[in-house]
């Protein structure tokens, strides 16, 4: 019985004053996932990635736009959007205080502009999307006239790019004949 | 479907062989998943024999029993009885330890197989699930309840066949009362009870029975499993294979990361993806310190539970350090996410290894303290020796496992009988004690903190160089393994086949508590209903499950609820009790 | 395409016809509640259907470091007790009914705490066969405290949120691209393969978290041409003096090297 009073006397406060002061969390500590809008390119691996579908993507065709949707109540603070991401556009930040009073509070969304197909005029990738993938072909030191080839490739949507090649390999047949 | 690593020694040979000896021509066929993991295909009138045989003549232990639906593949439904194989600890030199899976198919248009718990018990929870989630009646099984699915879920609808329903599909509710049917104890009829209108969960739901004589038990039934939610089906229809580690975090709130490995390990092995070293040892480590901040809760409630709440209150301050080192490690405090098919996802930096180091000379300081205090506490051994006593006999025939089991005195943990992770690279000893009661589970449990702590310093001095993931692994359709884990509450199973479209097919996970549950009834006979609190939260049942509590007075005929809370408190206070 | 399409089945459609209504009376009792509870709050827990984590957190906020009841807030055995109602864990279908019982035990007004996110939405668990989805599908919710658990931080921020003590922080965002809008490949001057060669292998290494960090400081190290980066690595490292990032950033240096090399 001494001995538990010692203790408890050598111990003292224990207690954290939080929240009249900020607590500390480790570094590293998974907190909400921090969306840069403007770095995204709705290319949707994070979505993908989610195990619990807190992130979706919405696609509306006839509108030409895409939503990217992350719910707060849903998410597990896994990580995999931050560690898929291509463009770094989400990182999980060290925030806790998550509590709201509306449900609605709990939701992130973002619309991006969808391009339309060159050839049929259908909305198929986001425009950020196809603009980031020109940028790398750029940067990986493609000669010039391959970097224009597959330029070309990207305003066209998969469905065309089948026909394309489907015509293509017609025609190599109709030579070799 | 052969994809051991031919060039290793099989281990587990010799029970093959004894089994072949014995049942000849009804072994169909055998493939090895691993160097110490074999699948035996038996024709199905012979399976509970050769299931008692591994069982009770080659030392056997019923790990878990996987149903699988392969009617797609094979047009039969398939139920694998995994064993783990360690002879009868008599042998000299010592017996080989190996995992031998017992396989037999099941035709569709007879959906039934001969039950094994008549000669093996240990099964009856695992045929009692084979029958709810598959339709598959276990000839023989003396009980015809259900045990997973919820009362009023539609009858003759079985979730996890392949052709059953969507995994969103949720029948109306029927009933707004249950209507799970207990035991009926015999000689003596017993009132039917009306369910307590409001002393509901606040814990763990569970809903316990217990039917007493005066104030002593003479036996205890229970219906659990109100937190089913159908992972296992999620697993297989929402998720691809690598998010399933996700899930399988979450599985358990505390030793969910036993969950994950366990998981990834099965996948790995049967993929026969090579971890890293540094991957195993960074798993082997975060593994222990679940298991510091798991045994200190439990601590923490033993102190509870018998009216020493100061001490309690110390525990779960101290333990507040592991779950800081938890957080360090891993990014958060529990559901860590550290692990992906193929290795980890954080490594440890000097930073993280420092700290570590730090916390874990503060926890073993001020742990030793608690405990020595713990222990002089004059009522402790008072309420413990003696108290929930399961025995030797019982605890062979039930295969519970971790501190319940080797408080019964068999020095059993998984760590050590089938070393996974870096548990063989690493020196340290399995704790073990004959006293069958709770103090024995208690110290053990005291005992293995300590052990936690050294080994998790001894890692992080042995951890070797290099990457901790690999990548670009070959996903193989079809193949299947077993992966296993020592949880803090006794060993994790889990059975998992990989599917054709990066999915897995079939996964089983069993929970440690899971077979701890059905030797629990024995424990509490014969102890008086003030223990029953005490007995179990010894078993560590994540928190104590028995929630809502029935009394039944076998002689008086009169049958009491008893809120948990009051139950909790007449444990502690010993006065007053609530059946007067 | 991706996630939640729970919606396009009527089959499985959520159903929210068993949630309750509510009387607009209540309303202004819980804000009289709200302003006259100060502090004494009983809290009771109805875990329907979690992986327990949540409820140990909910402990850990009641233990010394966190101790909760020094704001008055203490949890109590009974509903019927109850000013507040925390619901942890993906509603199931087996606790849907027990979960109604304790709602209606509890004497109005009270308020109800969605905690988790199992509570708030269902978590992992939303859509399955034996799952309802949060709490808000059975009974009103006032307040929701998302995390997989809420750390007793979180729980302490949740409840002075819910008491008005503490401001809510987070407010939807939604945000509609802009015309000049443009995303580049981060690190330009770094050539692609390189920089993904390098990428790769600090995640391989390292996982990706210290990866993305290890990655990043040595793009800062390699991009200054003043000296050979032999040496700023070096210097680097002495700097550091950890034996492991010396392991990492040595086989990132070498993996430079051999592309400079081959060019």
């Amino acid at each position: 019985m001494l001995k538990l009073i010692r203790e408890v006397l050598r111990v003292g406060e224990a207690t954290i004053s939080y929240p009249s002061k900020p607590v500390e969390v480790m570094p590293g500590f998974r907190g909400k996932p921090h969306h840069d809008p403007e770095r995204c390119i709705a290319c949707a691996a994070c979505a993908i990635a989610c195990p619990p579908n807190a992130l979706t993507i919405t696609t509306d065709l006839d509108q030409g736009v895409r939503t990217w949707s992350l719910f707060v109540g849903r998410c597990i603070y896994c990580g995999r959007c931050e560690e898929v991401c291509p463009t770094g556009a989400i990182t999980l930040s060290q925030d806790f205080e998550l509590a709201v009073a509306d449900k609605q509070d709990l939701y992130d969304h973002a619309d991006y502009k969808l391009a339309a197909c060159r050839i049929c005029g259908t909305y198929f990738a986001p425009v950020k999307e196809i603009e980031y993938v020109d940028a790398l072909l750029q940067q990986s030191g493609l000669s010039d006239d391959y970097a224009a080839n597959v330029r070309a490739l990207l305003e066209i949507c998969p469905a065309c790019k089948r026909k394309n090649d489907v015509r293509k390999m017609v025609g190599l047949y109709q030579e070799k004949d | 479907m052969v994809i051991g690593n031919e060039t290793k020694p099989k281990i587990g040979q010799s029970y093959v062989e004894a089994v072949r000896a014995r049942f000849g021509n009804s072994i169909l066929d055998e493939t090895w998943q691993a160097p110490d993991q074999v699948t035996l295909t038996v024709s199905l009138n012979c399976l509970p024999d050769v299931v008692e045989m591994l069982y009770y003549e080659q030392g056997g232990w019923l790990a878990s029993v996987a149903v699988n639906d392969e009617r797609p593949l094979n047009g039969q439904f398939a139920i694998y009885y995994i064993l783990s194989v360690e002879g009868n600890g008599d042998e000299a030199p010592p017996a080989e330890k190996a995992y031998v899976v017992v396989h037999a198919q099941i035709p569709p248009h007879q959906p039934e197989f001969p039950a094994v718990t008549p000669k093996v018990p240990a099964a009856i929870w695992y045929e009692r699930e084979a029958r709810d989630m598959f339709g598959l009646q276990p000839i023989g099984l003396p009980d015809q309840r259900r045990l997973v699915l919820p009362d009023d879920w539609p009858d003759n609808l079985y979730p996890l066949r392949k052709d059953a329903m969507d995994y969103r599909f949720r029948p109306e509710p029927t009933t707004e009362n249950e209507t799970y049917d207990f035991i009926q104890v015999e000689g003596e009829g017993i009132v039917q009870v009306p369910l307590g209108p409001l002393h509901i969960t606040s814990d763990e739901p569970g809903h316990f029975r217990l039917y007493v004589d005066g104030e002593h038990i003479v036996d205890a039934d229970y219906r659990l499993f109100y937190v089913h939610r159908g992972m296992e089906k999620l697993a297989e229809s929402r998720m691809s294979y690598d998010q399933v580690t996700f899930l399988a975090d979450r599985i358990c709130g505390i030793c969910g990361y036993a969950h994950n490995v366990a998981y990834s390990t099965s996948v790995e092995r049967a993929l026969g993806i090579e971890v890293p070293e540094r991957a195993q040892f960074i798993r082997t480590i975060l593994l222990e310190v679940e298991r510091l901040h798991s045994h200190l809760l439990n601590l923490g409630l033993a102190c509870h539970f018998v009216g020493f709440d100061t001490g309690f209150m110390q525990f779960f301050r101290v333990r507040e350090k592991a779950m800081k080192m938890a957080e360090l490690l891993t990014g958060s405090r529990k559901t860590y996410g550290v692990n992906l098919i193929g290795g980890v996802r954080r490594d440890i930096l000097k930073e993280q290894r420092l700290t570590t180091l730090k916390l874990l000379g503060e926890l073993r300081q001020e742990v030793t303290t608690l405990v020595n205090m713990l222990l002089e506490t004059p009522h402790i051994v008072q309420r413990t020796q003696n108290i929930g006593l399961l025995e030797a006999q019982v605890a062979r025939d039930y295969s519970p496992v971790g501190p319940t089991l080797r408080g019964s005195g068999f020095a059993r943990d998984i760590r050590v009988i089938h070393p996974y992770c870096a548990y063989d690279r690493v020196p340290w000893t399995v704790i073990a004690k004959e006293g069958c009661d709770v103090l024995s589970r208690t110290l053990i449990r005291a005992e293995e903190f300590f052990e936690s702590v050294s080994m998790v310093e001894r890692c992080l001095d042995a951890m070797p160089d290099g990457p901790v993931l690999t990548e670009g692994f070959t996903y193989k359709p079809f193949q299947f393994a077993l992966g296993y884990v020592e949880a803090p509450r006794g060993e994790d199973i889990h059975w998992s086949m990989l599917g054709d479209n990066q999915k897995i097919y079939r996964w089983k996970c069993r929970a440690s508590s899971y077979n701890n549950w059905p030797s629990l009834r024995y424990m509490l006979r014969g102890n008086t209903i003030s223990d029953a609190p005490l007995i179990v939260a010894s078993i560590d049942p994540c928190y104590s499950c028995t929630e809502r509590v029935t009394v039944i007075d076998v002689r008086k005929k009169k049958a009491t609820i008893v809120p948990y809370k009051e139950m909790e408190r007449y444990c502690i206070e010993r006065k007053d009790s609530p059946l007067k | 395409m991706f996630g939640d399409n729970t919606t396009s089945n009527p089959m499985l459609a959520e159903r929210s016809q068993y949630a309750i209504h509510q009387d607009p009376e209540i309303g202004q009792l819980k804000a009289a509640l709200l302003k006259d509870i100060q502090r004494s709050v009983f809290v009771y827990r109805v875990d329907c259907g979690g992986c327990n984590g949540c409820e140990i957190e909910i402990f850990a906020a009641l233990t010394p470091l966190f101790d909760v009841e020094r704001f008055g807030i203490k949890v109590v055995s009974s509903p019927r007790h109850a000013d507040v109602l925390v619901f942890t864990g993906s509603m199931t279908r087996s606790m849907r009914v027990p979960a109604l019982r304790a709602y209606h035990a509890a004497p109005d007004p009270k308020i109800c705490v969605a905690y988790g996110a199992c509570g708030c939405s269902g978590g992992i668990f939303h859509d399955l066969y034996c799952v309802w989805g949060g709490a808000d599908k059975v009974v009103p919710v006032d307040v929701y405290i998302p995390g997989c658990p809420p750390t007793p931080a979180a729980t302490i921020y949740g409840f002075a949120m819910a008491l008005g003590i503490l401001s809510q922080k987070l407010k939807a965002v939604h945000h509609v691209q802009s015309e000049n809008e443009h995303v580049l490949p981060r690190h330009p001057e770094i050539p692609l393969i390189l920089r993904v060669e390098i990428e790769r292998e600090a995640r391989r290494m390292a996982g990706y978290w210290h990866g993305k960090r290890i990655a990043e400081t040595f793009f800062g190290l390699i991009k200054g041409d003043s000296q050979p980066i032999e040496q700023t690595v070096r210097a680097y490292l002495e700097q550091e003096d950890d034996p492991r990032l010396t392991e990492i950033v040595t086989r990132l240096e070498s993996i430079y090297h051999a592309y400079h090399g081959a060019r």
